[in-house]
């Protein structure tokens, strides 16, 4: 996730203008660079694969497929699987650690892998606390620490499952930071200017209307999701966690869609490129394939491209990984 | 309510709401929420598509029980294996799940107050 050199100035990146190569900025806009949910993004962009310009222009490869494939190595998010033998490996691992005397360096060895063993499960829990304005990598590095506390405190005589017992101590570790940042008074500037618009967008409707608008009449008018409009209302609750089934919003932003993807298709009428990257393309829904093109042809940011569609930077964020992640899979699904 | 991902949210808040009428710690509230959600989404993972979410909350005078239910064609025990039951078994209180009868999948949760003074 560090910034690689555009490919810009590269050698052969030629015919494409340097606008491909774009997607090498993902690892700069500060959103992107989260860990949990971007890992396979970033992946992506490093490995070069959909960023090198040069290699999608010749007649052989996309690219290095052996990079590829290390990118599609990478875990997507979120890892759900805890299975037996993560559990009799860390059991394992905290039996030899009870063995140890206190000064052992194989310790700190042991230590280390436990906590690499474990950080599916803390990628998990900090996930669920990533709208309240805290960049994921924060999060993770927060419950890390939590984590390894669990480590250092955990005794195998309790009876009782490691993650089990360390999944209340990596929670609290991240509620204590968001309550030694003042989380009750310290609101994510986002839910702050939704929260402003919905006042302003409620006061307008209830004039146009001559009564209260529903929840949908506000979502259309501020063009957002019905479950934005929703989180603003209810962001006067101190505490919120998002559910990871939280679905994205379906068809809210068609008809925006619709009007301008003839002017982003324009742009692509001088590119070449690859035969399979274009089909691929093609198959993506309409919003999403907006995003993309308005990311990497349009050279907008995630906050530009979240006020042109009416969503969430977040939701522009979220999107984006997902589809390049399909992206990803179809590419190395091709080998 | 329909099984479907777009409610948990009322769920989530529901609980809280709830939680919140027993005293419950802010912390304890959260836990509850995120257990709920992590219940519902190994309940929906199975859920008869189209079919609806059970959901009773049980009040007690220093606890909550929380039950969800769905239907399901072949209802199995929620995955040991799974964060979600790590999450929501260290989260909750106590968590049971029950399959039966017929085709209905729970998972029961049930959360203790702590006496105030407690550690």
């Amino acid at each position: 996730m560090k910034s690689a050199a555009p490919a810009r100035g590269r050698p052969g990146a030629d015919d494409t203008d340097g606008t491909l190569p774009a997607v090498l900025e993902l690892s700069e806009d500060n959103d992107l660079s989260d860990a949990g949910e971007l890992g396979d993004a970033a992946g992506l962009s490093d490995a070069g694969g959909l960023g090198d310009a040069a290699d999608l222009s010749d007649a052989g490869e996309l690219g290095d497929a052996a990079d590829l494939s290390d990118a599609a190595d990478l875990t997507p998010p979120p890892r759900v699987q805890h299975g037996a033998r993560e559990r009799s490996r860390a059991r394992d691992l905290f039996e030899r650690l009870s063995g140890l005397p206190p000064d052992d360096p194989e310790r700190l060895r042991i230590r280390s892998e436990l906590v690499e063993l474990h950080l599916p499960l803390v990628e998990y829990l900090a996930r669920r606390f990533r709208n309240r304005g805290e960049w994921l990598d924060d999060l993770t590095q927060v419950a890390t620490i939590g984590l390894i506390k669990s480590i250092d405190r955990f005794d195998l005589d309790r009876g009782v499952e490691f993650s089990t017992y360390a999944t209340p101590t990596i929670v609290g570790e991240i509620k204590r930071h968001f309550r030694d940042k003042g989380w009750a008074v310290r609101v994510p500037r986002r839910l702050q200017e939704l929260k402003l618009a919905l006042a302003k967008a409620i006061g307008e409707l209830a004039q146009n209307l001559g009564r209260a608008p529903t929840v949908a009449e506000l979502a259309g008018h501020l063009q957002m999701s019905e479950e934005e409009v929703l989180e603003g209302l209810e962001s006067a609750n101190a505490y919120s966690t998002v559910s990871l089934d939280a679905p994205d919003s379906g068809d809210d932003d068609a008809p925006a869609v619709a009007e301008s993807l003839g002017m982003v298709d324009d742009a692509l009428e001088g590119v070449e490129y690859r035969e399979s990257l274009k089909p691929l393309l093609e198959q993506l829904p309409p919003r999403e394939k907006r995003i993309l093109l308005l990311r990497f042809f349009g050279n907008m940011t995630q906050s530009q491209i979240a006020t042109e569609l009416g969503i969430s930077q977040m939701h522009v964020s979220r999107l984006l990984a997902r589809t390049l992640a399909q992206l990803r899979d179809g590419l190395t699904s091709e080998d | 309510m329909p099984a479907d991902g777009a409610y948990l949210s009322v769920l989530r808040t529901a609980t809280a709401g709830l939680a919140a009428r027993l005293d419950f710690t802010l912390d304890d509230i959260e836990d509850m929420r995120i257990a709920v959600d992590e219940a519902c989404a190994m309940l929906l993972s199975q859920a008869v598509p189209g079919s609806s979410l059970e959901c009773s909350f049980t009040l007690g005078p220093d606890d909550m029980t929380i039950t969800v239910a769905v239907q399901s064609l072949n209802p199995a025990p929620p995955s040991a294996d799974t964060f979600a039951w790590t999450v929501l078994s260290a989260l909750a209180g106590s968590v049971e799940a029950q399959v039966g009868p017929a085709d209905r999948l729970a998972v029961v949760m049930r959360k203790s107050r702590p006496n105030p003074g407690s550690v």
